[in-house]
């Protein structure tokens, strides 16, 4: 095989193996609001592991300096190799570095920290590409970074990071959390799913329905979400006060009802509009070959038009759930619970670490339904 | 020029409301206490609204452009397919999220949350920037070079004006999305017409968050019809079918 | 003139262009004709520089093409490619008008200078200068193509398959436009096709050319008598090779000429000096005659052209 220098990883290499030097690895931190010290990645990890680090960093670099096929798997291999042990690095510095003395103190992740973790995991993609490696791979290695990293979670080493400390101290809420957000963004979905095909469908056989739907489902997707929650709570809390069964129900000005009334309205945009160009973008020559063939309208929906129009749908529906979750983080702030309640707590004590122990899942939930519904339309788009 | 109308008209609506909230809000409601927000001016707060948006949206719509056109260049392109992936996974980020997380980094008030908005901005333009530059058709760039245009020429006289539509796209949805998020910005202590809406939360005052939601409404929606109005002057200007949208 | 010698070009592992040598003559017509793949676009493009040569060198009227500015180089070489590559966001006018623009020459001077290659197109239709490639046939907008490439008078043609996407009719009413203009300007130019039909008929010389190699550097003819192959052979298609050669020489080499130009006998079909013996061949053939009056334009008979005159010329 031709090979020839790639600049991407002898580039983030380079800056691999310098930001990892000029910055923090970790910090140690008294308690959770004190400012902690940084310790760069020597004093972090000690000579032997900093060391072997860099001089595995620089074969690296030179791996990339002069790439061939053989080369990429050898340079996968090894960034493999330090995302595994990353993990193992935060124990090692816990170890080296925290004082016994005192139970509050606390290790956190420095800008290093990030750094090695970011830049090897874009060089990894890289190299995946360059050996054409299907999704497949991708996931497998991704499951083999994430069971390391459970791995040193449920192994204790790592328990006095500050977003474990966190959420020691509030197991229960977490999982609340957690089924909170996830019911919210999705039973907004699911909601708008249900009504969006049902627009859609009624935008497919009335011209003069396009026009509007559109024009009011893109309006509301330009109002701010906060300007939205806000609005909906003055009616929502006089219709509530008006009729006691609402009240009974748990509809309120604030909570669960405005933010899910909210979501649903700003699921629509994506919803329809994939929806109604998957149900008209589908080829009339197959309609009419369907037809030709003595299919009926409904057999022609049900098994021509619905599993063309699945892909485009399915990528309406990865749009719509992230940007649901997202938004559900900011209905915490209307009292609809979710994670958002960790970031904003976290932000008025000015504890960063509960700021995280809020921020870091919201990002993963969007990042693992992006993965899935990625993985789902594409078997979808090459099933038969 | 019957298309700067709609966005002229929002644009007086909003700094109307802005500026009588405090008059009309006693006539809307009358006999309550405490009805207007009063820390500041609703016109001051539009003002550093606008401000902080437009600050990170221009600085990160160029940074955007250049990083686009650097990777299409024959010298960038090894670093197409790292930026592309970055463009379209940092989307999955919610802007709420890295909002949350400048904090920890750079602190809280106005730079940090127009730092977070600058990073978050990019990405649709930049996305934007990439698609648009590479549904140019090969003929088109290939003839250009061809009849001896430099490669600036090529740039600035075919590439950019065609990429161009839907470059503005996705500074519109940039924008948008950092008119949102400047709003929920007033949490890590920049000051927006999020101030009223969060002080109102907190305080259980629902006319303070009323005033401050339909300030940012309407903030959005005059945006969004001058982006709209821009469009159309655009595709007018540039594009090869005159006067279609 | 156009000179290459042993001119190589590789991608990769991969010998796309095999040291290729050839002369094109100031004011000649060369055809690159091959299979695709075979390197023949890759060679064009060698010579406006689009593609650096990895070996040999290019010279233009005895300079070397890589000593020359490449925005020089270019400008003095008009280039149409396939699916014409007008520029969707620009009117006829400003399309046309683009290398005359970035020569500077002065507004009014360009406007005449459109007008004079819509006239030499036939495109001069009222209003034609404002409309969008768009709004274009393929043939109208392969023509404002050609006339793009000649607007600031180029010494060269640079043309990679310019008709390769249009319909069999409007290639061939093209076709003959490209005959016309080479009679009215002369212009050096070099033509990438696949098609052996349009080489034959548009080349002073064709060069045949198989993955990356010059097979044959012949007039057409001679490609037709002799050819250096199996492989041309096979293109030129050795069963119609006969008919093909009538193809190639007009009514008016082989005719016998009368002394004195006569009046027509309207009933009888004829044909005209300037077309083939093909279509003389076709038309005794359609006819059942053995020979055919031959007209001028004023339609007066001027001689005749007879089926042994046909045979004499096709061997």
């Amino acid at each position: 095989m031709f090979s020839s220098p790639n600049r991407v990883i002898v580039v983030l290499g380079a800056l691999t193996l310098t930001l990892a030097w000029v910055l923090d690895f970790g910090v140690i931190q008294p308690n959770r609001i004190v400012a902690g010290t940084g310790y760069g990645l020597g004093e972090a990890l000690g000579l032997v592991a900093s060391v072997t680090f860099s001089v595995g960093m620089v074969m690296i670099l030179g791996l990339g300096a002069v790439a061939s096929r053989f080369r990429y798997s050898l340079l996968t291999a090894g960034l493999l190799l330090l995302l595994l042990v990353l993990p193992w690095g935060l124990a090692l510095f816990a170890e080296r570095q925290l004082p016994g003395s005192s139970t509050y103190a606390r290790t956190a992740m420095g800008a290093g920290f990030w750094c090695l973790l970011f830049l090897p995991a874009l060089m990894l993609g890289e190299c995946l590409q360059r050996l054409r490696a299907g999704r497949g791979l991708a996931l497998i290695l991704l499951a083999l970074v994430l069971t390391s990293w459970t791995l040193a979670v449920t192994s204790g080493d790592i328990d006095s990071l500050s977003i474990l400390k966190e959420y020691a101290a509030r197991p229960d809420q977490f999982r609340a959390a957690l089924s909170d957000h996830l019911a919210l963004a999705l039973s907004a979905v699911a909601i708008s799913l249900v009504l969006a095909f049902v627009l859609a469908l009624m935008m497919v056989r009335r011209v003069s329905w396009r026009r509007p739907v559109f024009g009011v489902v893109s309006f509301l997707q330009t109002v701010p979400s906060l300007a939205l929650f806000g609005l909906l709570i003055a009616p929502l809390s006089a219709l509530s006060a008006t009729f006691p069964l609402l009240q009974q129900l748990g509809i309120q000005g604030i909570g669960w009802a405005p933010a899910l009334l909210a979501l649903i309205a700003y699921s629509l945009l994506p919803m329809v509009r994939n929806t109604f160009v998957a149900l008209t973008d589908v080829p009339p020559t197959l309609l009419e070959a369907g037809e030709g063939m003595g299919m009926n309208a409904r057999q022609l929906f049900f098994r021509v038009k619905l599993p063309l129009a699945m892909p485009v749908i399915l990528e309406g529906i990865r749009v719509t759930i992230i940007q649901a979750i997202g938004l559900t983080a900011v209905a915490a702030l209307i009292g609809a619970g979710g994670f958002g309640t960790f970031i904003f707590q976290g932000l008025g004590q000015a504890a960063m670490d509960l700021v995280l122990l809020g921020a870091l899942p919201t990002v993963l939930l969007a990042l693992v339904a992006d993965a899935v519904l990625s993985a789902l339309a594409s078997t979808m788009r090459s099933a038969p | 020029m019957a298309i700067w109308r709609a966005p002229l008209t929002w644009l007086v609506i909003l700094l109307a409301s802005a500026g009588l909230m405090p008059d009309l809000m006693p006539v809307l409601f009358p006999g309550q206490a405490s009805l207007v927000y009063q820390r500041d001016s609703f016109l001051w707060l539009l003002q550093h609204h606008v401000m902080l948006v437009a600050a990170s949206a221009s600085v990160g719509t160029l940074l955007a452009i250049a990083g686009g056109i650097m990777v299409t260049r024959p010298w960038g392109r090894d670093f197409l397919p790292l930026v592309s992936q970055i463009a379209s996974i940092g989307q999955t980020v919610p802007p709420v999220a890295v909002l949350a997380l400048a904090v920890p980094v750079l602190g809280f008030g106005d730079g940090p949350t127009v730092m977070a908005l600058l990073l978050y901005g990019l990405l649709p333009v930049l996305r934007n920037t990439l698609a648009g530059l590479d549904s140019i058709p090969a003929a088109v760039t290939e003839a250009a070079r061809g009849m001896g245009m430099s490669s600036a020429q090529v740039l600035i006289k075919t590439e950019l004006p065609l990429a161009g539509r839907v470059i503005l796209a996705g500074i519109r949805t940039s924008v948008t999305i950092n008119i949102a998020t400047a709003a929920i910005g007033s949490t890590i202590g920049a000051r927006t017409l999020g101030d009223p809406v969060i002080a109102g939360l907190v305080n259980g005052n629902t006319a303070y968050v009323l005033e401050g939601a339909v300030l940012i409404g309407l903030l959005a929606i005059t945006t969004d019809s001058l982006f709209e109005a821009l469009e159309r002057f655009w595709a007018r200007r540039f594009s090869a079918t005159p006067g279609t949208v | 003139m156009i000179e290459l010698k042993g001119v190589s070009r590789r991608f990769g592992e991969v010998l796309a262009v095999n040291a290729i040598s050839l002369v094109v003559e100031t004011g000649e017509v060369c055809v690159l004709v091959g299979s695709s793949g075979c390197g023949k676009s890759t060679t064009l493009r060698m010579i406006n520089r689009l593609l650096p040569s990895t070996a040999g060198e290019i010279l233009v009227d005895g300079k070397n093409v890589c000593d020359t500015d490449l925005q020089t180089l270019r400008l003095n070489m008009g280039y149409v490619i396939q699916g014409t590559g007008l520029f969707p966001h620009w009117t006829v006018a400003r399309n046309i008008g683009l290398v005359p623009g970035l020569l500077k020459w002065p507004e009014a001077r360009i406007r005449e200078r459109v007008d004079e290659l819509l006239q030499l197109l036939g495109l001069d239709q009222e209003g034609f200068v404002d409309k969008y490639p768009h709004q274009l046939s393929g043939g109208q907008a392969q023509r404002v193509g050609v006339a793009r490439a000649l607007a600031a008078d180029p010494n060269i043609l640079l043309m990679d398959e310019p008709f390769g996407a249009l319909d069999a009719i409007t290639r061939e009413t093209l076709q003959n436009e490209m005959l016309r203009i080479k009679q009215q300007l002369g212009k050096t130019t070099v033509f990438v096709t696949h098609d052996i039909d349009e080489a034959l008929r548009l080349a002073d010389r064709i060069a045949v050319m198989d993955q990356g190699r010059l097979i044959q550097y012949d007039a057409p003819e001679a490609i037709l008598r002799r050819p250096a192959s199996l492989f041309v052979e096979t293109l030129v298609g050795s069963q119609d090779r006969g008919l093909k050669m009538t193809g190639l020489q007009r009514v008016g080499d082989a005719m016998q000429r009368h002394l004195h130009p006569r009046p027509r006998d309207l009933d009888k079909p004829g044909v005209r000096e300037h077309e083939t013996l093909r279509q003389a061949l076709s038309l005794m053939l359609w006819q059942g005659t053995e020979s055919l009056p031959v007209m001028d334009e004023d339609g007066a008979e001027i001689g005749i052209i007879s089926r042994a005159q046909i045979w004499a010329g096709g061997h």
